[in-house]
């Protein structure tokens, strides 16, 4: 399809599909998936971590995750390969060669980002998640019907699966510790971590503060806040002394992941039009099909 | 007139004491942020909203390692953790070459060692988060160096649990760290950079030269050294001459040399193909250091202005006061006889030349320094 992009044929089906089911695309619209002033952030200043990993820890022990005791978590063997959050971890640290001006191996903290403008929100075709107006990006487990395409969309490749849970298999990510933020806590690993490598405050202030440290000390940090516009921007962000594709940071272009299409979406999935009609349709190429290779044999 | 007068005494006394205070131009660009010295957020001349805790002005309580307190407890965490003894006067005298008190005692005032919490706030959610918390605070002084040298990020290196208080008696401890102190720092003769300059791979560096008789202290350059350089628990052998690889810049890489050898000197005098001899006086001037001298630092007789001003070979450059009057022959080694010590200096040396042999030619005929010697030989 040369000039027209995946996105553009998504929107353009979208709006027929709109115009089809004739329904408003502000039908779903509450308090969730909207952008507020004061949402939540936090900085990852890896300059500071010291990869001690109770940070995973806690996030185990505030998910209700088997944790273990926090002791084991000093092993740094750990550190030799390279790891991804899944369905028994949502947070893991990475360890990476020494970047500018230091000795000391740099430690990543890899968890969900919780886009301004999240993939996941807008590719999950029943609505189950949402972006709430404190920054966190979470999901309705009732309504998820396990088709992944929230895994699929993620720049970030987040979203993990309990592939080998027979029943009821669930999406599992973090959750902005969304249960603790509520009752005025921190997040958990915010709350553990010694040495504040992670900060949690409004985005606007952290983008302040991320700003001023570089300012302050260009010999300690690469000029990049990451997640100050990667994807539209995300509510955690990164510093740190070497640059970050290096650091196993995906590299994104500024524009948001697709988000026109999220409520025209959810709106055409929730009355079951567009599969009902599609079905007709394919039904109908199916018979029209069947019918010229009867006409054909007729013929010979 | 009166009024005047006592009018100009006040602006002078205001403007001193504005002067004083005055962390300098551009302080804005200095590596603390704002919020630390201002409490609003447009601090103005008139009104500039300063806090307590940290100014411009550093430690000037810079007291000796020994002057410190030895053991420092830290028992905020008494719930989960025995107190933290920490063994202040000990890592102190370390922090010498890693940047002395500063290094943790940083942005304090020109007055007494103020407490981390008197910055540092004890909440973690709080409303000004651009500076880290007490416990971030506490921690960030710690665990870079253990880390480092330690390669290990544990708690309990620091922190014993509640039920094991056997090991972590302050008396215990403060006998322990008792008058415990760093070994001394040994230092290497030579060292040898490897380079990538076109102008000459090697750069053969003579420690010893620089601190003995450039004079030069360890904390000319050795300022933010980290514990590592010497102490790596994942170095292997000790003794080994090892390849160490540094990833500094040009700048960087210079900084140290360029401070006393300036930028415009040829590249040569470092680098060089080959390794190069030590520093020798002699050969390269024509006038090799005897016992008195080769002790001395060169600013001694060359001044500390660089580059280094040049000195004749006569001794009265010098030593202005030496003259025939009181010039105690015997320090060169050689007690002159009554006979000798009567005349005067240039009798013999001529021309009051002291880098030429002396000559006996004026009273003595066929007699010859050092054949035949003016007195007797006392050693140097």
């Amino acid at each position: 399809m040369p000039g027209k992009s995946r996105r553009d044929f998504l929107k353009s089906s979208a709006l027929i599909g709109a115009g089809v089911a004739g329904i408003s695309t502000t039908a779903k619209a509450g308090p969730d998936n909207i952008l507020s002033e004061d949402r939540m952030g936090v900085l990852v200043d890896t300059t500071v971590c010291v990869g001690c990993r109770n940070c995973e820890w806690a996030c185990k022990d505030a998910h209700n995750l088997p944790a273990g005791n926090l002791e084991s978590y000093e092993d740094r063997k750990v550190l030799d390969t390279k790891r991804r959050p899944d369905h028994t971890a949502l947070t893991v640290v990475n360890e990476y060669a020494s970047g500018k001006n230091s000795n000391l191996p740099v430690d990543v903290k890899v968890q969900c980002m919780h886009c301004d403008h999240p993939a996941c929100v807008s590719a999950c075709i029943v609505g189950a998640f949402s972006k709430h107006e404190n920054g966190a990006v979470t999901w309705d487990t009732d309504m998820c019907i396990g088709c992944r395409y929230c895994m699929a969309a993620c720049p970030f490749q987040i979203p993990a699966f309990e592939y080998e849970k027979a029943l009821n298999p669930m999406i599992m990510k973090c959750d902005f510790c969304i249960d603790r933020t509520k009752e005025g806590k921190v997040p958990a690993c915010v709350s553990i971590c010694p040495v504040e490598a992670l900060t949690y405050g409004t985005r606007t202030e952290l983008v302040k503060i991320a700003r001023d440290r570089i300012k302050r000390n260009p010999d300690r940090y690469v000029d990049h806040i990451f997640g100050e516009y990667e994807v539209g921007g995300t509510s955690w962000m990164y510093l740190a002394n070497k640059e970050f594709t290096e650091l196993d940071f995906p590299k994104l272009g500024e524009k948001p992941a697709p988000g026109v299409s999220e409520s025209i979406q959810h709106g055409i999935f929730a009355y079951f039009v567009p599969p009902v009609s599609l079905y007709a349709l394919l039904g109908g190429i199916m018979w029209i099909s069947k019918r010229r290779k009867e006409l054909d044999e007729e013929i010979k | 007139m009166k009024k005047i007068f006592a009018l100009i005494l006040i602006t002078v006394f205001a403007t001193s004491i504005n002067a004083q205070q005055s962390p300098g131009k551009d302080h804005s660009k200095l590596k603390i942020s704002c919020k630390t010295c201002h409490t609003c957020d447009v601090p103005t001349k008139s009104e500039p909203c300063l806090v307590v805790c940290p100014r411009e002005k550093m430690v000037t309580v810079y007291q000796k390692p020994e002057q410190t307190p030895e053991l420092i407890v830290i028992d905020q965490m008494v719930d989960r953790y025995n107190p933290v003894y920490f063994s202040h006067r000990i890592h102190a005298q370390m922090s010498n070459m890693g940047g002395g008190c500063e290094g943790c005692h940083h942005f304090n005032t020109s007055g007494p060692i103020l407490k981390c919490s008197s910055c540092h706030e004890s909440s973690r959610k709080r409303d000004d988060v651009s500076i880290p918390d007490l416990k971030g605070a506490y921690h960030r002084q710690c665990m870079d160096c253990h880390r480092e040298w330690s390669h290990d990020t544990g708690c309990n290196s620091c922190h014993t649990p509640k039920k094991d208080s056997k090991n972590n008696n302050k008396d215990n401890l403060q006998k322990k760290y008792a008058g415990k102190q760093h070994p001394v720092v040994l230092e290497p003769t030579k060292l040898v950079y490897e380079t990538k300059s076109d102008k000459g791979k090697f750069v053969t560096f003579y420690h010893n030269d620089h601190t003995k008789k450039f004079g030069l202290s360890c904390t000319t350059c050795h300022k933010q050294e980290s514990c590592t350089k010497c102490h790596d628990v994942n170095k292997t052998d000790k003794n080994k001459n090892q390849k160490v690889v540094t990833k500094k810049t040009f700048e960087d890489q210079h900084k140290n040399c360029i401070s006393c050898h300036s930028k415009t000197e040829n590249c040569n005098k470092c680098h060089n193909e080959k390794t190069l001899e030590p520093f020798d006086h002699g050969k390269k001037t024509g006038w090799a250091l005897n016992k008195y001298h080769i002790n001395l630092s060169c600013v001694k007789c060359h001044g500390s202005k660089l580059p280094y001003k040049k000195v004749d070979n006569k001794c009265s450059g010098c030593h202005k006061g030496w003259d025939s009057e009181n010039f105690k022959h015997s320090v060169t080694g050689l007690q002159l006889d009554e006979m000798h010590s009567e005349l005067s200096c240039e009798d013999c040396h001529m021309e009051n030349n002291y880098a030429k042999k002396p000559s006996c030619d004026g009273c003595h005929d066929g007699y010859s320094f050092p054949k035949q010697k003016p007195g007797k030989l006392v050693g140097k």
